[in-house]
């Protein structure tokens, strides 16, 4: 049966209990997935997951219920539970409608790959090897802590009482490993790689066990450099972590509604240096965020959110967009069946730039490299501190020394107007952004 | 019921088996800016199969719970168990238990089957208009509450067969204050295993005035400065400290890999004024079980008694590998993972000194509130969020800052501990280490050194 009968029937049977409106999103995950554990295969799973989550509105009041099951009877419990919620809840003035239905672009360019839903635990298993294999074979010193590689196959259907129904599948591969370099009685920190991707012809495990055996032998000797406030180039993981997550805040109609964003009142003027550019693009092929349509049944779209360091537009889900009588940019989604659509990013993206990372520690007069951040960021205020691992000190341009007991403050909003340079190699984030490795100055570097 | 069709599954199993069925009922309200955001109520019911063949393990889980899908599962388990044997080296074998036969329930005085939704509603509707009236400052507030009621059965090819019934109650305030051009955001929470009485015992609204006073303390206040101080770390910190930066390096999983206790058993690794337990059967601790997830009964493990490594926290497999009891810490999140080494309630034992008492000891340092989130590697290095510093001047407590990210060595900060308070308290937590586990840490006020990542 098709996945949007299931939504379909819901809605209907909440229709049939006297709801004004409903949606209802079914899910079904498949996962294979194999556990590295103190250097060995430690297990693998077969997961098989499905459920519905559906809203009820009755006078304008909401309740919502979920299930992990599309079995009639159970999925009917659950539409009652919705609309008995609904009858608990106070009305939302605020509320207009769900979505009505409009036409849908195409499903992207490659987000849905045959192989990897086909794939078996033999297939995991090779890609686990390959990349332990990878990460040996680059030095003795490297030992194999942990890791995991997952194949996810995802179905998702959406419909309302207006006549939305769309339904989608697609798949995504995300593999990491955690390696330590040990000489002489001396054991790195932890160094982690990943790689995230939607199809297994773009999927490298090899450059996983590479990157992260390069990344643990690179922090063996650390040394610690007396504090200085100065020049810092960011790893792609870094710089989504602490520059575009306060920025996704930002940018998210409903905070900039509740005024929980700094940037309420900023459209139309100059946020960032005039190199920055962000687009969220919901249709990007091969996108580990894209989608025809949002978990509202909204289309996805491109949507230019800084042009040349000036904020263009914010990002809204059906709810937020009507309430200032505006269009859904596609960003109502869900991670899961379980949990009620926000505003969320589909792919976003920051504009790469033209040099190489080896370029940009070649600027470098006095500064640090750092390629893991483990620390606190304040979506609202912009605020970042946190101790820098696998981080380097830079001196003339050149490499000297890895860092040990070094942390880095300070503020994304101010950061983000002392980008010196954005570089080339741009790659995706676990949290569907696409971000190059970032110079940025008037960073503060403390140690002990 | 649920129970026996398992076991009639099981029946045909080879190698060692356990299945376990879970049946997670969890209802979450949400009240922001005035508004009710969330109202909803869930159930997610599955079932998995852990299977142990040639020392070997194979997991496969499902939500469909019809006699067939389960003997379906219990087969893919067992082929994945027998693929990967080629592979491995290491092989799993378990330390023995004696098998139990038992039923357990979270003690509750108002069972949250029998709430009233309306009356939970209306207090957070309370709760919420309260914050929002404390200052003109705050913009945006939310007033969140959980139940997560989870049925749970472990059954095994040894003969255990155990039931248990968890129930977690939870709450949180978040306040956001703005003045001109600056924003900050403060947050509490309240919980316990336990039923609805939490919301008399622990009011939300007290964590609600807290949130609402820090936040807007905050929006006017500097970030504190970066350096090496002497610092007080308030009680909340301490439970996160306990579990993050100490905790994790008991575990014996990591204990294999090279934690820094690996080799420490018997040694001194902390001043002798720090006691670390880490506590199965802490009474309406968040993580309190009678039993593990690998049908072991849970224990008070001492960790680190006066100053001095004593014991790792095992499951099964690394108990036979040391060659130790199991300590009856494996657990899983929910029925889509098999059981890891996790921690439970996990806290340092309280010392006799007022916060004052503390404070005196500090000539030029910050006195750290507020639980942030955390993260540590097995080395000991650990970091974490704070809400909020307070300087402290020849022991005085002065003006509020901007708290920020701290880091060090746990060791190091625990060799340093000079004097602890008597403040106890157990809090509720969220652990992330491949899977989610609810965990209880605790602790008292205590005096050490530390580097805060601050402004300079």
């Amino acid at each position: 049966m098709k996945l949007a009968n299931y939504s379909d029937q819901a809605v209907q049977y909440c229709e049939k209990l006297g709801a004004d409106e409903a949606e209802a999103y079914v899910q079904t995950v498949q996962t294979i997935e194999v556990v590295l554990e103190r250097a060995e295969i430690q297990n693998e799973r077969v997961k098989k997951m499905q459920g519905i989550g559906i809203r009820a509105i009755k006078d304008k009041k909401l309740g919502f219920a979920f299930t992990s099951s599309v079995d009639k009877g159970k999925m009917q419990e659950a539409c009652r539970s919705a609309l008995s919620l609904a009858s608990v809840s106070l009305p939302n003035q605020d509320w207009v409608s769900l979505p009505e239905p409009q036409k849908l672009p195409k499903s992207p360019m490659g987000i849905f790959d045959k192989k990897a839903a086909d794939a078996g635990a033999e297939e995991v298993i090779s890609l686990v090897t390959r990349a332990y294999d990878e990460a040996k074979a680059y030095d003795e010193r490297v030992e194999i802590d942990d890791g995991k590689f997952s194949v996810f196959t995802y179905q998702a259907a959406v419909s309302n009482s207006h006549g939305v129904e769309a339904e989608g599948k697609k798949t995504l591969l995300v593999g990491s490993l955690v390696c330590v370099a040990r000489e002489g009685g001396e054991t790195s920190s932890a160094a982690s790689e990943y790689d995230v991707s939607t199809s297994l012809k773009d999927f490298s495990p090899e450059r996983v066990g590479r990157l992260a055996a390069e990344k643990a032998v690179a922090s063996l000797k650390p040394k610690a450099v007396a504090s200085f406030d100065g020049k810092c180039i960011l790893d792609p993981t870094v710089a989504s972590a602490v520059l575009v997550q306060p920025i996704i805040s930002s940018i998210n109609a409903d905070n900039v509604q509740k005024s929980r964003s700094l940037w309420s009142n900023r459209l139309g003027q100059e946020v960032a240096v005039a190199n920055l550019t962000l687009i969220d693009d919901g249709l990007l092929s091969k996108g580990i965020g894209s989608s025809s349509f949002d978990s509202e049944g909204v289309p996805c779209q491109k949507t230019l959110v800084i042009e040349s360091g000036t904020l263009l537009n914010f990002l809204y889900d059906s709810f937020s967009a009507h309430k200032e009588n505006k269009k859904s940019t596609g960003n109502g989604h869900r991670a899961a069946y379980s949990q009620l659509p926000s505003i969320t990013v589909s792919n976003l993206i920051i504009k790469a730039g033209t040099k190489r990372l080896d370029e940009l520690i070649s600027e470098v007069d006095k500064g640090i490299l750092v390629k893991r951040f483990s620390g606190n960021v304040r979506q609202e205020s912009g605020e970042f501190s946190g101790i820098a691992k696998q981080a380097s000190y830079i001196e003339g341009g050149e490499i000297k020394h890895c860092l040990k007991e070094t942390m880095i403050s300070g503020n994304a909003f101010q950061a983000i107007k002392y980008i010196i340079e954005i570089g080339s190699e741009i790659r995706p984030t676990q949290n569907q952004t696409y971000v190059p490795p970032m110079l940025v100055d008037k960073m503060t570097i403390v140690s002990k | 019921m649920i129970t026996d069709m398992l076991k009639k599954s099981l029946n045909k199993c080879r190698g060692y088996a356990d299945l376990r069925h879970q049946k997670r009922d969890t209802f979450a309200v949400s009240v922001r800016d005035g508004k009710i955001e969330v109202l909803s109520n869930g159930i997610v019911e599955g079932a998995c199969a852990r299977v142990l063949v040639h020392g070997s393990f194979g997991f496969s889980s499902t939500t469909e719970l019809q006699k067939r899908s389960i003997d379906r599962m219990l087969e893919d388990a067992t082929s994945l168990a027998e693929a990967s044997k080629l592979k491995k080296k290491r092989m799993v074998e378990l330390a023995s238990v004696s098998p139990h036969v038992d039923k357990y329930q979270t003690p509750t005085k108002t069972d949250p089957k029998k709430a009233s939704r309306e009356e939970v509603v209306a207090i957070l509707k309370n709760v919420e208009s309260e914050v929002r009236a404390f200052s003109k400052s705050i913009v945006s507030d939310s007033v969140t509450f959980n139940i997560i009621d989870d049925e749970l059965s472990f059954v095994s090819s040894e003969g255990t067969e155990v039931t248990q019934r968890i129930v977690r109650c939870s709450g949180n305030v978040m306040a956001v204050a703005r003045e001109t051009g600056s924003i900050a955001s403060a947050s509490e929470s309240i919980g316990a295993q336990a039923g609805l009485e939490v919301l008399k015992d622990t009011p939300l609204s007290n964590a609600g005035m807290i949130a609402a006073e820090r936040a807007v303390k905050l929006a006017s206040a500097k970030v504190a400065p970066g350096g090496f101080y002497n610092v007080i770390f308030e009680n909340k910190l301490v439970g996160l400290l306990a579990h993050e930066a100490v905790g994790h390096c008991s575990e014996a999983d990591l204990v294999y890999s090279g934690s820094f206790l690996a080799d420490k058993i018997g040694k001194q690794v902390a001043s002798e004024k720090v006691t670390l337990v880490d506590d199965g059967r802490y009474p309406n601790g968040y993580g309190t079980m009678k039993y593990d997830d690998e049908g072991v009964p849970t224990q008070k493990t001492v960790v680190i008694e006066e100053g001095v490594a004593k014991s790792f926290l095992h499951s099964r497999e690394t108990a036979k590998y040391y060659g130790v009891k199991p300590t009856g810490n494996a657990r899983a999140w929910d029925f889509q993972f098999d059981p890891i080494i996790r921690m439970r309630n996990t806290y340092i034992e309280p010392g006799d000194h007022t916060p004052e008492e503390l404070a005196e000891g500090v000539k030029e340092g910050f006195f750290l509130k507020g639980g942030g989130s955390g993260q540590a590697d097995f080395t000991g290095e650990f970091m974490f969020g704070t809400q909020e510093a307070v300087r402290i001047v020849k022991g005085e407590l002065k003006d509020s800052l901007r708290g920020v990210t701290i880091s060090g060595n746990a060791f190091d900060v625990l060799k340093n501990a000079e004097a602890i308070g008597k403040d106890f308290i157990m809090r509720i937590g969220s652990c992330g280490k491949e899977q989610t586990a609810y965990v209880g840490m605790g602790g008292a006020s205590l005096r050490t050194k530390v580097l805060l990542g601050g402004a300079r």
